[in-house]
């Protein structure tokens, strides 16, 4: 198969024993790679009702035929597993350079099984794979593994490490890489902290045999290209994701203490501005990258470094947490990053405590001494070191994330609680932005934004409107835009450059010698979506509607301040959002799709 | 003399097809916005002489400002 690496490599952490097999063709030609080799192996390997924290569950890694190539962001991978913290799908994407050499050492997929008697790291070069002896390195933050990994193998070694989160089964931990990316969301690090896995550690020489090398080429530099010549190009890599904090401050999309409202007013202080003036000393990209958006930032009050902030920490650390104070920020993220903890979920848990605090749902007594106001940065760097370490009564509970917490703790947290599908939600305030609050609602592994970001969309058509247009741009950019998650490339170029996405197709034809156009690759997307929703019925006896219900606080409680004040979409237009998305997308009223859709989306097979 | 507004992205859409417009500088970037005819809610981004500005600044002889939407988010 021209474009793939060619091999699956299988660690059994329990036995110690590695094998490779061929990348099966079919695999290749129906679900094309990364997040579709992720879902199609585990609805496969993993068993009906596995523990996601056990033995049973396996945590899968996948490229794409465009991971490591001459694309424009080239650098991603796919981290799938049964998640421990919803229950379900879990696929979190992680860029910089760990894919490239992944696949040059030969491998489309790592398939990690079983649970180690004793911690272990991986290490791989090309074909020599071998388990060893983590001992030592187990309790380290993700950023000493990777300095030491460097130190003793090479800067040409990529790391992949989880820090104590990882170990001490947050269920929300992340999978750290290159100093500041990570595989985030879902809890991927607490399954492969669950297998004592501390690292994977890899270093590739082979090549990719390409079906079209001359085409390959043109098509590849074609692409660079259309990225060098875009408008905003310079603005774009000046200030990354962070260009959007202003934007979303002024039209109320701003997670602000606990997504109460979506303008904050101390925003100007952790605005993409105010970062790049007060912090930003670098920008660093990920492989292949002609944009680089990732910033890398000084606090000079805590004498420390960190890559980022992004935008979803800025809002989910800072005015979610009501925190107008860019540093701070800072300090958050590196400490979430070095522990291993996804800084959106901790910070949604971080700020539902502080509301259950300030309301006296919780006092000083369940926190642990600290004073858990909106606002106060020290009580929030002692939370997140406490959720990592799972210390205390507070870090143990938001450990497991905010909905079992609401849950246990009740006396109405459950309404404030800001979660889907028991994920917790990322940074846009959806009190009046019907498109994104579908997206949010219906995302695959709960409330997540990057499967469908419309919320631009709502602005243009009408913010609050509940209308089948709506409901089919979801669907489309759901079917369309992981499809990058897909392929192994970022999505930012086409996203914030808005190069043309055809270029990528005589790419793809030249890469894999196979013609896919577009509408082909969004019914890949489409088969892919179906199979993650199959995934959830079946892990879940009771899956259906009532999973897809957003927090009440976006159909109960308008905001009291800022753009939004005053607006709210109403329960009943929540339900029609519902009614239209299930019909459009073939499933019945409950959420699940019908016979006649899985048949026409050749699922059939593989549901019964 | 005027500020130039450059338009990209969809946003060009407002200005009939064209790439940018003049304005009288004494406006803030709001205004700019509004005279035309360019929904201030869409323009997420504002580099007023290649730094980021708020839609408050207030235009200056022969300004050279571009405003983006953003159509894709992380």
């Amino acid at each position: 198969m021209k474009g793939y690496a060619g091999s699956i490599l299988r660690v059994n952490l329990a036995t110690g024993q590695i094998s490779k097999e061929p990348t099966p063709a079919e695999m290749a030609r129906d679900y094309l790679g990364g997040r579709g080799f992720g879902i199609y192996q585990l609805f496969k390997e993993v068993p009906k009702g596995a523990d996601a924290l056990g033995p049973q569950n396996k945590l899968i890694i996948s490229t794409g035929p465009l991971s490591g190539m001459l694309i424009p962001g080239g650098g991603k991978c796919d981290w799938t597993t049964k998640s421990p913290l919803t229950g379900g799908y879990a696929s979190a994407s992680m860029g910089g350079h760990f894919t490239a050499e992944m696949k040059y050492a030969g491998y489309d997929s790592i398939i990690l099984e079983g649970v180690s008697p004793k911690p272990v790291y991986l290490l791989i070069e090309d074909g020599k794979v071998q388990l060893l002896d983590a001992a030592h390195l187990w309790g380290k933050g993700a950023f000493d593994v990777e300095v030491e990994f460097k130190h003793k193998y090479g800067e040409e070694y990529q790391i992949a490490a989880i820090g104590p989160g990882g170990e001490n089964l947050v269920l929300y931990a992340c999978i750290n890489h290159d100093f500041g990316r990570q595989a985030g969301r879902g809890g991927v690090g607490a399954v492969m902290g669950s297998k004592k896995l501390k690292a994977i550690v890899v270093r590739g020489t082979k090549s990719v045999e390409v079906a079209d090398p001359e085409g390959y080429r043109k098509a590849g530099m074609a692409l660079y290209k259309a990225c060098k010549d875009a408008e905003g190009l310079a603005e774009w890599t000046r200030y990354g994701t962070t260009v959007v904090t202003s934007w979303c401050d002024e039209v109320g999309a701003l997670p602000t203490r606990n997504f109460s409202a979506g303008s904050f007013e101390g925003g100007e202080k952790i605005y993409g501005q105010t970062m790049r003036k007060e912090i930003v000393i670098t920008d660093k990209g990920c492989f292949g990258c002609p944009c680089p958006c990732g910033k890398y930032s000084h606090m000079k009050r805590y004498g420390t470094y960190v890559e980022g902030p992004e935008y979803e920490t800025i809002g989910l650390m800072g005015s979610n947490l009501g925190i107008a104070d860019i540093q701070a920020v800072g300090e958050a993220n590196r400490l979430a990053d070095d522990l291993g903890v996804d800084t959106i979920s901790a910070g949604n848990c971080v700020a539902w405590a502080m509301e259950c605090y300030e309301k006296g749902i919780l006092t000083k007594e369940d926190t642990d001494g600290l004073e858990l106001k909106f606002g106060n940065i020290e009580a929030t760097f002692a939370l997140i070191k406490n959720i990592a370490h799972r210390q205390g009564k507070l870090g143990n509970l938001l450990a497991d994330g905010v909905k079992r917490a609401a849950e246990k703790i009740g006396k109405g947290s459950e309404r404030f609680a800001i979660q889907v599908k028991g994920m917790e939600q990322s940074g846009y305030a959806t009190h009046s932005a019907t498109s994104m609050l579908l997206a949010y609602m219906t995302c695959d592994v709960g409330a997540h934004h990057n499967r469908a970001w419309a919320i631009t969309y709502d602005l243009q058509v009408g913010r609050s409107l509940v209308v089948p247009e709506k409901v089919a741009r979801v669907i489309w950019l759901q079917n369309f835009r992981p499809m990058f998650d897909v392929l192994g490339a970022c999505r930012l170029q086409w996203v914030e450059l808005s190069i043309d996405r055809d270029l990528y197709v005589p790419a793809m034809e030249a890469i894999t010698g196979i013609h896919r156009t577009w509408e082909d690759m969004e019914a890949v997307g489409n088969r892919i979506w179906n199979l993650t929703r199959l995934f959830w019925m079946r892990e879940n006896e009771d899956f259906g509607r009532s999973w897809d219900q957003p927090s009440p606080r976006f159909f109960e409680e308008p905001p009291k301040t800022g753009a939004t004040a005053g607006q709210i979409t109403s329960y009943e237009d929540v339900q029609r959002l519902l009614d239209m998305y299930y019909e459009q997308r073939g499933w019945d009223n409950n959420g699940l799709p019908t016979p006649a859709t899985l048949e026409k989306l050749n699922l059939a097979q593989i549901a019964s | 003399m005027p500020a130039t507004i450059k338009a990209y992205g969809m946003l060009k859409t407002y200005l009939h097809g064209q790439n940018e417009a003049s304005v009288e500088h004494g406006l803030t970037i709001r205004q700019a916005l509004a005279v035309l005819g360019i929904p201030s809610e869409l323009v997420a981004f504002v580099i007023v002489n290649d730094e980021q500005k708020s839609k408050d600044y207030c235009l200056q002889d022969a300004d050279i400002v571009k405003v983006m939407a953003v159509m894709g988010g992380g």
